[in-house]
């Protein structure tokens, strides 16, 4: 009798044992890592086609495309062992062109799924899946996306019009409403994404379908016309596998041209943007031109961006087409001033200019420079600057901005060693160590150098003393600017409660553009590294 | 008659609910916002602009007096510890990891917030702490009686106590350098050692306009929130930063109400409790005994009535059995006389016969 209960007090104390540590256990987190985590991978599609209709009894299955593309392909067998054709197009669905209902989606992938794997059994290799539901029907799937989206960027689309020998219809197309017809129209052509939107709608396939229907097809053919023709066995076939767009290992390795020649497709070199105002009430009336035209390199900014996309981000026409001083609806009532200033976009000239600023060899000096939209005068003529002595009477706009941007100078230096001082000498906190030497034409030199390849720069920083208005900021560029002292004191002055003292003033302008340039020394955390120890 | 343990819980009970009842009314007379006493100081620390050099640590140990610290301030290779205020340091910077898109570490301060509503010194009984008009909240050591409610009580557990001092132990937290500097017109002694003017010291209202300022010219330097300006009903130290103040081992879960609101019902009601109920129970108390005196008189009355009626109702059957016994006697002494009579007429009779 004893016994029996001390053995049921012990698989009692067991039994607690075991569920406090299941509970602290999922409350702590703890998960078995290993080979539970799941396998990251680009070719990762999730089968649920029936959510179409309704919802799902089952999980949705996680497929991987690559690894059916191998085992296909070691059979012998090529794509249309999965996908239908219709029309000469193949269809993304897997062994059905449409969805047309349940039960025989739901038959399509149970019966050909495991029919495959059975044969591959069959055959003594290693086959998906043929028993229980479960294995592929995951709740917790094996493998995540972790797919990238590949840029066609100038030096691919380079590459392409090379291989299809100038051939732009290959590709490009529009959509005639009346025949309902795809038709090419030369000198109209422009990104995919200005007609195949995110989403499939009417007429117009989404932009993933279209890349997937259009690309894959033309690679294959190529890799087909490799095979067989012999002329052929040189030329290059783009991937066919979703790594080879999507994984991004498989991105890296993608030849990239340095100098890639410009598109040929008819745009200006410059452009002269006016401010056009038109009187809707006076009929015929000449427009009036508001403010100084802006003259704007257009061959240039092509070479700064790697796509047009970048400011064409709906089509190809020229900014006023869609933007005008009013607002149209065209452009969703986003006036042009609006689309040419607005800070943190990427498509208007002061977003895509303050963006610059942020890289490493900008953001020392303009990190600590809040960037707004309201600006002074002397900063808006840099690009509205006034017009020259016009030689002929009326020249043309872009002639004009021809003129314009010649004359423009770039600023490369700064004044002469001899007006800059080379060291100087801060004797603040000289009761704990000795005075500061700092090295004041040196870094200089070093913010004159960064900007050397920076045409961006070299033009806004317009004058000789624009580089010391960094360190001596609100005040005008100057050889003689004020001194740190001029302005900064002790801290916390009631009268001036957005002024830093002098001491945070060294430190914050020092640390800060160390910091933002990324360098390493002096160590901001070793006084002594600028400080040196006071001799006792 | 004693009143009996069942009846005392019952008037207990019904003074308890009684008093939340009327607790509530209590509170809304008191629910009025604290925006602080005007031109109070504070101190606003920028997170985006600290290096955790540990200057500030130094400096409020050497201005408080505090006991030399067991790793030198210069050793950052503390920083990889997280810590917490103890009665020998008032505050400490944290590091904390940066998050993706920032690779420098980011840094947090740790120290008394002194809380426009202080928790601390609603819940200290023999008022220590006080929340001088300046903004400082200070504590005065010679009152406090060592419960520790304080430390209890405060949300961002701040005060410590003197564990070690075995006759005198103290709580021991940031004063705002309040008495040892403040009041000679000097900085708290880690807002003047910052380097960056992490610490930016002044009137809080100015604090806050600074904060703002700072939020708008740099929108991508900040996250747009101003810890302490609300926070446990708001702080004399506020707080910017880059990051989601979490990040920096800041609690987000406090909300908005200064810690004493939450307390105020209960508080409120204790005068009430204090004052009325005594008495209350009191008149209850002598109401029932008086009760009890009347009941007992006139019972006694009763009893007295009675007797007295069963005494006078006595004496009249003894007094009627007299009567009656008289009678008898006298009639009998009257039939005996008459009978003597007879007898002796009797005898004449004879004699004369």
């Amino acid at each position: 009798m004893k016994k029996r209960r001390s053995l049921l007090l012990l698989s009692g104390i067991f039994f607690a044992a075991a569920i406090v540590a299941f509970f602290t256990s999922k409350v702590q987190g703890v998960e078995e890592v290993g080979n539970d985590s799941p396998l990251m991978r680009a070719d990762v599609i999730t089968i649920d086609a029936l959510k179409g209709f309704g919802d799902l009894e089952q999980p949705p299955v996680v497929f991987l495309h690559d690894l059916h593309t191998d085992a296909v392909e070691k059979q012998n067998k090529d794509c249309s062992a999965c996908h239908l054709s219709e029309e000469n197009r193949q269809s993304p669905k897997f062994k059905r062109l449409k969805n047309t209902s349940r039960q025989q989606v739901m038959d399509i992938y149970h019966v050909d799924c495991m029919q495959c794997h059975r044969e591959v059994q069959k055959a003594g290799e290693k086959a998906g899946p043929v028993e229980k539901c479960g294995q592929c029907h995951q709740g917790k799937p094996k493998a995540i996306s972790d797919r990238e989206l590949i840029v066609f960027d100038k030096s691919l689309h380079f590459r392409h019009t090379e291989a299809t020998k100038d051939t732009c219809e290959t590709c490009h197309h529009r959509y005639d409403e009346v025949t309902k017809k795809l038709f090419y129209a030369k000198g109209k052509e422009g990104s995919c994404v200005y007609c195949h939107k995110q989403q499939t709608e009417e007429n117009r396939i989404s932009k993933r379908l279209a890349s997937h229907l259009s690309c894959i097809k033309c690679h294959r053919e190529t890799l087909a016309k490799k095979k067989t023709t012999p002329q052929a066995k040189d030329q290059k076939a783009g991937p066919i596998k979703c790594s080879g767009c999507h994984a991004s290992e498989q991105l890296q390795l993608i030849k990239k041209i340095k100098d890639v020649p410009r598109m040929k497709r008819n745009q200006p070199d410059v452009v002269l943007i006016q401010a056009v105002q038109i009187d809707a009430n006076k009929k015929g009336a000449p427009a009036t031109i508001l403010m100084n035209a802006v003259p704007f390199d257009h061959k240039s900014h092509e070479k700064y961006n790697d796509t047009c996309r970048v400011c064409h981000h709906a089509d190809l026409n020229t900014c006023s087409s869609c933007h005008s001083v009013a607002g149209k609806k065209e452009g969703n009532f986003v006036r042009s001033e609006q689309a040419m200033h607005q800070l943190n976009s990427e498509r208007s000239c002061l977003g895509c200019h303050g963006s610059r600023q942020s890289k490493p060899s900008c953001a020392g000096c303009h990190a600590s420079i809040p960037l707004e939209s309201k600006q002074q005068t002397s900063y808006c003529v840099q690009c509205h600057a006034k017009p020259p002595q016009r030689s002929t009477a009326n020249p043309k706009p872009e002639q004009l901005a021809r003129m314009m941007l010649k004359s423009r100078t770039a600023m490369t230096d700064t004044y002469r060693d001899k007006d800059i001082p080379e060291t100087v000498t801060i004797k603040d906190l000289s009761d704990q160590y000795e005075p500061v030497y700092f090295p004041h034409r040196r870094i200089i030199r070093r913010l004159v150098t960064e900007t050397k390849n920076d045409k961006l720069a070299q033009y806004f920083h317009s004058q000789k003393g624009t580089i010391c208005q960094a360190c001596h900021h609100n005040s005008p560029a100057t050889k003689k600017p004020p001194r740190c002292y001029s302005c900064h004191g002790k801290p916390f002055n009631e009268t001036e409660i957005l002024r830093p003292g002098m001491k945070g003033a060294y430190h914050q302008q020092c640390f800060g553009c160390h910091q933002q340039m990324g360098i390493k020394k002096p160590d901001s955390l070793n006084c002594i590294e600028c400080h040196r120890e006071q001799k006792k | 008659m004693s009143i009996s343990r069942r009846k005392f819980l019952g008037w207990l009970t019904a003074a308890g609910l009684s008093s939340s009842a009327f607790g509530k009314v209590a509170h809304a007379a008191t629910t009025r916002h604290f925006e602080g006493h005007p031109d109070s100081l504070g101190v606003l620390y920028d997170n985006t602009k600290c290096i955790g050099c540990r200057t500030c640590e130094a400096a409020c140990n050497k201005v408080n007096d505090l006991p030399p610290p067991d790793r030198p301030f210069d050793d950052l290779s503390v920083l990889d510890n997280k810590r917490r205020t103890d009665p020998k340091k008032y505050m400490v910077i944290n590091k904390y990891d940066g998050s993706v898109n920032v690779e420098t570490p980011l840094f947090g301060r740790t120290g008394c917030n002194h809380c426009l509503e202080p928790a601390c010194a609603s819940s200290c009984f023999v008022r220590a702490y006080t929340k001088t008009e300046s903004g400082a909240v200070t504590y005065d050591s010679s009152v406090c009686v060592g419960c520790r409610y304080c430390m209890l009580a405060c949300p961002f557990n701040i005060p410590t106590f003197e564990y070690d001092a075995a006759l005198t132990p103290r709580i021991r937290k940031c004063t705002m350098c309040y008495d040892t500097r403040l009041v000679k017109g000097e900085l708290p002694g880690c807002v003047e050692a910052c380097p960056t003017e992490s610490f930016t010291f002044g009137k809080r209202i100015d604090l806050l306009r600074i904060a703002r300022e700072r939020i708008r010219r740099y929108p991508g330097r900040y996250l747009d929130h101003i810890y302490g300006q609300n926070e446990m009903g708001g702080t004399s130290w506020l707080y910017l930063s880059g990051v989601p103040f979490k990040q920096i081992g800041m609690r987000e879960d406090l909300g908005i109400t200064p810690a004493p609101q939450f307390t105020s019902s209960a508080l409120a009601a204790v005068p009430m409790v204090v004052g009325t109920w005594p008495l209350l129970l009191m008149g209850i108390y002598a109401v029932s005994k008086r009760k009890d005196k009347i009941a007992k008189e006139e019972k006694e009355q009763a009893l007295a009535e009675v007797t007295a009626q069963v005494k006078a109702e006595a004496d009249q059957k003894v007094s009627e059995a007299w009567k009656k016994a008289a009678q008898e006697k006298e009639k009998a002494i009257e039939a005996a006389v008459k009978q003597a009579l007879e007898a002796a007429a009797d005898v004449e009779t004879e004699e004369n016969s």
